[in-house]
């Protein structure tokens, strides 16, 4: 299980539902978690305890979601995941316009939810020394580094680029179009021969065979996915 | 040429043809009424010339034989003989009254006009003496008609321009009105066309139909107004139903990775969080659905590359965590070649989404999907097929018949689609694209007619259900 003592806030005006996010959230070993009921009481516990990412729920009476968010980013760039009943896609867009990190619609899996908070936070605090076990490999992702059989390669700008995006999705196909955007930007169209050089090169960094990689894998006519390695239980 | 105008036209031309066989009808009428007079009148019976040749001087004297006489009697007519001076030398049954003897004059006068009211037929014989034949009073009408040549060019010219001017006229006429109730009757048609199909539309409430307009104007503000209603009571309903069944689809997870549960409670868990997620599926299509037929979801167009999106769909069933009975295969035809085409993003991967549920849903004993996508002749194309159960061969037709698709049964008539395929038809049609589906063997249908036959998948299952999709690359927008 999880541990991480990174403080959220959880925001609802439905009980109930808060209640299960708190279970959701302890399940997965978060230990230190807030909650608020109501737009104000969020704002009083944001600036009194200051928690590193808030889970906010839109509708709420009185001050709602966005006047939240609002009010925070006023001062504040504390990752914010909106969640919310209401799925048009003009809400998403405002709620992405204000400064909200993501946006998840109800009904949602705890998974997703899981996954995107832990995608944010990663992203937000990257941990210091954080080490990603692969097969034959170990990636130091602070320092760009691999270490293979006892060998150390540095990673350049563009795998380590591309090795976050993968290890973000770890277990999870990513496109190649998203791969390409990751490391040409948003016009990447024309740049798959240097995307598939790059998987070349972080393959002869990361896999003990390049030629038949068992962490890098390639999902036919799709992309790319990254395995980690399996912990035993 | 839309319906109102072919009306219209058709409404001109039997207008013109009516009038054509009014003239064609008049006109035999008129020959018949001349021929059947003629042919009913005595006048043809009777020569005066032949008449003539029946009197005949005979020892000094002017004799007529039998057949004059009786043809007289027929006539009831009388007749007399005038000699280069105009004195009788003979005569039968003439009047008392008449004179004997005629002037030059007298003569020029009765041979066009009535001798005394007798109505008369003359005939110049050859010995230069003149036979007259006089008629009962009433009996014959006469009727002297003289005109100068050049005035009667004149005439019969001017009768040919009137009747044409006149015929120009009723057409130009016809045309003209026919043109004015087109123009007041088109926006109504059209407002009656446009209600039919469900988009309601604003007509000017002036002119002599104003009223008529605003009847239409009530009755598409009253459509506009239901549709809202129940677009905002849907959508007011999904709304209401996300919160609890986020509580559901969280606790049953919950309870489902719950080790200190029995097998048995953690494995109905786990059949509540399928049937909830099925439900956020049907909540979520439901909620689109009657956005796009109320047309409350705007088609954001943009760039959009099609491979990519076929790729991110796929890639997105298959991140969600498929069962092993399924296997997803993705195909170009154009391997590494980029399609781009104007299309919404979301809509488009939300097409292809349903497509792959939707044969995930429909083989619950497992199947493989192919998704092949590729470009032709600026359409981007698109396949999905399976090797499950397919669908039955009405439920098919339907489907092909562009009749909006409904939520109906399966081939075994338990299983309920839902709105997936709905939506896909939606999407497709807001992209001004063309849907179509196939049954393979043995299930029906080996293949489908297509305008773009040669548009194989990489490698097509033997049976099951095949949806093809094309898709303009520029959209027309009006």
């Amino acid at each position: 299980m999880l541990m991480t003592n990174h403080k959220i806030l959880l925001v609802d005006d439905d009980r109930d539902l808060l209640e299960m996010l708190l279970s959701i959230f302890q399940r997965a070993g978060y230990t230190n978690l807030l909650t608020a009921s109501s737009g104000s009481e969020a704002l009083r516990i944001w600036r009194e305890a200051q928690p590193n990412l808030i889970v906010l729920d839109v509708m709420m009476p009185g001050m709602d979601g966005f006047s939240v968010l609002k009010e925070i980013r006023r001062t504040s760039r504390v990752p914010v995941l909106m969640l919310t009943a209401r799925g048009e896609a003009e809400d998403r867009i405002e709620g992405l316009e204000i400064g909200a990190d993501d946006y998840l619609a109800k009904p949602f899996l705890p998974k997703e939810l899981l996954l995107r908070v832990g995608a944010i936070l990663s992203r937000a605090y990257p941990k210091q020394n954080e080490m990603v076990e692969l097969a034959r490999s170990t990636v130091d992702m602070a320092n760009a580094e691999v270490w293979k059989n006892g060998e150390k390669q540095t990673l350049t700008a563009k795998e380590m680029q591309l090795f976050e995006k993968l290890y973000q999705n770890a277990g999870r196909i990513v496109t190649t179009g998203i791969l390409c955007e990751t490391i040409c930007g948003e016009f990447w169209q024309g740049y798959e021969s240097t995307l598939y050089t790059h998987i070349r090169h972080l393959r002869e960094k990361i896999e003990e065979n390049p030629s038949k990689p068992i962490s890098l894998i390639t999902v036919k006519g799709l992309g790319y996915r990254l395995n980690l390695k399996e912990v035993s239980p | 040429m839309n319906t109102v105008q072919r009306f219209f036209r058709r409404y001109i031309f039997s207008t013109i043809g009516i009038m054509i066989l009014f003239l064609t009808v008049n006109l035999v009428l008129l020959f018949t009424i001349i021929i059947v007079g003629s042919m009913s009148g005595s006048d043809d019976a009777f020569s005066v010339g032949d008449f003539s040749d029946h009197i005949v001087l005979q020892d000094g004297n002017w004799v007529a034989d039998d057949t004059a006489l009786s043809m007289l009697q027929d006539q009831s007519a009388w007749a007399m003989l005038l000699d280069e001076n105009g004195d009788v030398v003979w005569q039968q049954n003439l009047p008392e009254n008449l004179p004997r003897s005629y002037t030059s004059a007298e003569v020029a006068s009765f041979s066009r006009w009535y001798l005394e009211d007798y109505p008369v037929k003359i005939w110049t014989r050859t010995d230069s003496y003149l036979v007259v034949v006089g008629y009962q009073p009433g009996a014959l009408v006469k009727y002297y008609f003289s005109l100068e040549w050049p005035y009667m060019g004149v005439m019969l010219g001017g009768i040919a321009a009137v009747f044409l001017i006149n015929l120009l006229l009723i057409v130009f006429l016809i045309l003209r009105n026919t043109r004015k109730v087109e123009r007041a009757m088109t926006p109504i048609l059209q407002g009656i066309q446009n209600l039919s199909h469900g988009n309601p539309s604003h007509l000017d409430e002036q002119g002599e139909l104003a009223e008529i307009n605003a009847g239409l104007n009530r009755a598409a503000d009253y459509m506009r107004k239901k549709d809202n209603t129940r677009a905002e009571w849907i959508r007011g309903v999904s709304h209401d139903i996300r919160t609890p069944l986020s509580m559901v689809l969280g606790y049953a997870s919950e309870l489902e990775d719950d080790r200190a549960l029995p097998q048995e409670a953690r494995k109905q868990a786990g059949i509540i969080r399928r049937e909830s997620e099925k439900m956020k599926r049907l909540i979520d299509d439901l909620n689109l659905t009657t956005k796009l037929e109320y047309a409350l979801q705007p088609v954001h167009f943009k760039d959009v590359d099609w491979v990519e999106i076929s790729r991110q769909a796929v890639s997105e069933v298959l991140n969600s965590g498929l069962d092993s009975r399924y296997e997803i295969v993705f195909a170009e035809t154009q391997p590494g070649r980029s399609i781009h085409l104007l299309g919404d993003e979301g809509l488009l991967r939300r097409m292809l989404d349903n497509l792959l549920r939707n044969s995930i849903t429909h083989n619950p004993q497992g199947c493989k999907i192919v998704l092949s996508v590729g470009e032709k002749n600026g359409y981007c194309l698109c396949t999905v097929s399976d090797d499950g159960v397919g669908i039955a061969p009405e439920f098919l037709k339907e489907l092909n018949r562009g009749d909006d698709i409904a939520s109906t049964q399966d081939s075994d008539g338990k299983t309920e689609h839902g709105l997936g395929l709905k939506l896909v038809a939606q999407i497709v049609k807001a992209h001004q694209g063309t849907i179509s589906f196939a049954n393979n063997t043995p299930h029906g249908l080996e293949s489908i007619k297509h305008e773009q036959k040669d548009f194989l998948t990489a490698s097509t299952p033997s049976r099951g259900l095949e949806v093809k999709i094309t898709l303009p690359i520029q959209p027309h927008f009006s």
